[in-house]
């Protein structure tokens, strides 16, 4: 019997996956818990294992085309048919097992469309679709096997012109940039967050349209679904960081040694958990008929994730970060960051953060707002540490400073609340002792 | 002026039309003379020509058709009816491997205007030996013509078009269809050999067919009307040359393709025919080309069975409702 395999459901909030890559192709042996495909969610990309040994017989599902969950991805045969099949030469018999397992899920045209290079479309249907500058990898097929074909296209595109007639062009929010942290350089986070509806732009000659990610669809629709739904404003503050930038260059120099290298970010973490557990009306969820007061503080770190691997954009959760220390918050924070950037991160890496920080000091951003990471009600947006003629003790100096912006969903979060959680923080990072205890 | 007359009246006007304005015209076959055909199709022509143009053969098709092939080439126009074209089959030499071949093996010398006539495909519980459909099998062969009409209408204009033709023309009937009445011009008049028609405008499907079955191809397209879906079907009339523009301009406009070819579909004129709109239309298929046809099994005897082994409406209704997505 072969053995099927189907898109697994890797996160409770996934219905369909997407393999970026397959590291099999038909022919190759697998043992148990080889891997077989990268596997990319709504929320991470993750690793699809074998759970049985045998040999591919079927690639059914090529990379990049999304599918549902229980859809048979590919197919192996158990060894064991290799052993009952009857004794005449061995390619005959290596014939008879495999040709049946093969073809019999997949009627006969799967292998031809994966060959052409993506998912199944009728030439007719792509002919309509560039004609109507429909985006086919957002339309569902109706044919068989997920088979795009003309009446899906046409509909997509009657949908559209009444999307066209119903929504003046003007009516797409503007872009703000993304939020952003800890990343090396890239220049991702000036690209303006995808519009919800596609496929309506003209194309001019120099211009190229690129297929989104399903990272990208994700930070799409929750973004625009933020922007729209929650009553955003910002409240900003600015640091004075003297003391903080002392503090953590002697705390690097100690710990030098033991190769620790705290980051600045490590500090704000560490003290927006302190002030959130202070104040925990911010530490809170809108939720329809009421507010959820969160009982643990978890801090999300956006996470910007290099064009090479696609680029996106990632929130790395640091869990309980009130009740650790900073060195804890470092090296979870390091790893889960060079694990979003090298592999990918598991949707419980990213589950359950009640505020999220968002810094691009890095880049020596001064001041921005950040939109907030449903379903937390507030977003810091921090600038960058720089030395800034600044008034200490009634005297113009030469000082450390940062700016940082608060958004907050106001209802959860009244302008007082808010102003007041930023004071407990500007109280913390300048007087940093404390938060070391 | 135009009167309704059978099948085989139609092809008898196009014969003897031909033969008062062309003494170079004779017909000979099994039983065509002193019993006025087989199935009287040549009713009152040895009458009218005389037995030297009227001619009784022998039941030896090898023989007769070979003789005609030599008339031919010495610049006699001769018309050989074969009593079934399962009977040709013992003929495949000089009909396959002389008259098509002629013109190109003698450089340009010796033509061979010939018309071969008879009735083609399951003529109704003839066991299998003598229900051949010879299309496929025959339209493979390079220098050669092959018209199949489907009416009275089309048989005496296609067959008087091959009568006239300096090539090898073979003209494929229907034993179920000699009797079909239609309207007829009594005057003469040609209708050009590769020529298909629309025999039903549509928006939805293109259905392609040949001779007999395109009325199963009309059945069809009335009972899927019914069900909304609107089918364009194509007489092919001629299978050689096949009229590829014709089809295409269709399968264009309706992004669909169903081929119903009453012989066996490996190598056959379907597979032609949807292998030509898949190269033509390849940008406006919206599903393969599908096909009817013969079961590829020899022709049962058995009534029910027989039905069920040729290109009948419900599967043609099939195989648009898979085509078209509607399955």
């Amino acid at each position: 019997m072969p053995i099927e395999i189907t898109m697994p459901r890797l996160s409770d909030t996934m219905e369909r996956g997407t393999i970026i890559k397959w590291h099999v192709t038909e022919g190759d042996e697998v043992t148990a818990g080889d891997v077989l495909a990268d596997v990319e969610t709504d929320k991470a990309t993750m690793e699809m294992q074998a759970y049985d040994d045998g040999v591919v017989t079927g690639i059914l599902v090529s990379e990049g085309q999304p599918v549902d969950i229980g859809t048979v991805c590919a197919t192996l045969a158990d060894e064991d048919d290799d052993g009952e099949a009857p004794a005449p030469p061995p390619v005959e018999v290596a014939a008879e097992v495999v040709a049946p397992a093969a073809s019999a899920p997949a009627a006969s045209p799967a292998p031809a469309a994966r060959r052409s290079g993506g998912r199944r479309i009728t030439p007719v249907a792509r002919r309509l679709a560039e004609q109507h500058d429909i985006d086919l990898d957002a339309l569902t097929g109706s044919g068989p096997s997920g088979r795009i074909t003309k009446k899906d296209v046409l509909a997509a595109a009657q949908a559209g012109d009444e999307m066209k007639a119903a929504v003046p062009p003007s009516a797409t929010p503007p872009a703000e940039p993304a939020p952003t942290t800890l990343a090396p350089p890239s220049p991702v986070e000036a690209v303006p967050a995808t519009p919800v509806t596609s496929g309506e732009l003209a194309l001019h000659a120099d211009d190229r349209r690129e297929p989104v990610s399903g990272m990208r669809q994700t930070i799409a629709r929750r973004l625009v679904q933020s922007k729209q739904e929650i009553p955003h404003y910002q409240v900003s503050m600015a640091f004075d960081m003297d003391a903080i930038t002392d503090l953590r260059t002697s705390l690097n120099e100690e710990l030098a040694q033991v190769e620790v290298k705290l980051s600045m970010n490590d500090l704000l973490v560490r003290a927006c958990a302190l002030a959130m557990s202070r104040n925990p009306l911010m530490n809170a969820s809108w939720d329809g008929d009421a507010i959820v007061l969160h009982g643990r503080v978890h801090i999300g770190v956006a996470v910007a994730l290099p064009e090479e691997r696609g680029g996106g954009l990632v929130v790395p959760v640091i869990r309980d970060a009130d009740r650790k220390s900073l060195r804890q918050i470092s090296a979870e924070t390091r790893a889960l960051a060079t694990k979003a950037r090298e592999r990918g991160l598991s949707p419980e890496d990213m589950e359950g953060a009640t505020f999220t920080i968002s810094n691009l000091g890095m880049f020596g951003v001064e001041h921005f707002t950040a939109i907030i990471n449903p379903p937390n009600s507030a977003i810091l947006a921090v600038g960058a540490t720089a030395q800034k003629p600044v008034v200490r003790d009634g005297e113009l100096t030469v000082g450390w400073e940062m700016q940082a912006t608060l958004s907050n969903d106001h209802r959860v979060v009244d302008g007082a609340t808010a102003a007041r959680w930023l004071g407990t923080l500007k109280s913390l990072i300048e007087n940093p002792s404390t938060i070391l205890v | 002026m135009v009167r309704e007359i059978e099948f085989r009246d139609a092809l008898r006007e196009a014969m003897s039309d031909a033969m008062r304005d062309d003494k170079r015209v004779f017909l000979c076959g099994e039983e065509v003379a002193q019993y006025n055909g087989a199935y009287k199709v040549s009713r009152g022509m040895l009458e009218e020509f005389g037995p030297r143009r009227v001619i009784d053969t022998p039941i030896s098709e090898s023989g007769f058709a070979g003789m005609a092939i030599g008339a031919a080439m010495l610049g006699l126009r001769p018309i050989v009816e074969f009593m079934s074209w399962s009977f040709s089959l013992v003929a495949a030499d000089p009909i396959l491997n002389n008259a098509p071949k002629m013109l190109y093996m003698s450089g340009g010398q010796l033509g061979c205007p010939i018309v071969f006539r008879g009735n083609d495909g399951a003529g109704g519980q003839l066991g299998s030996t003598h229900s051949w459909c010879v299309e496929s099998l025959y339209a493979n062969v390079p220098g050669l013509k092959m018209i199949i009409p489907s009416n009275p209408y089309d048989a005496k204009g296609l067959l008087s078009s091959a009568i006239k033709d300096d090539n090898p023309v073979f003209c494929l009937e229907s034993e179920r269809m000699l009797a079909l009445k239609g309207d007829v011009p009594e005057e003469a008049y040609d209708i050009p050999i590769g020529k298909a028609v629309v025999r039903r405008p549509g928006t939805d499907c293109t259905i392609v067919s040949f001779g007999r079955p395109v009325h199963f191809a009309m059945e069809a397209a009335e009972t899927l009307a019914a069900e909304g879906i609107d089918c364009e079907v194509i007489d092919g009339r001629s299978i050689k040359p096949l009229d590829r523009e014709t089809i295409a301009a269709s399968v264009r406009k309706t992004n669909y393709c169903v081929v119903v070819d009453q012989s066996w579909s490996f190598s056959s004129v379907g597979s032609e025919v949807a292998a030509e709109v898949h190269r033509l239309c390849f940008d406006d298929l919206d599903n393969h080309v599908h096909r009817v046809h013969n079961d590829d099994v020899p022709a049962p005897y058995a009534w029910n069975l027989e039905q069920e082994m040729l290109p009948n409406t419900r599967k043609i209704c099939e195989a648009v409702r898979a085509c078209t997505y509607n399955a």
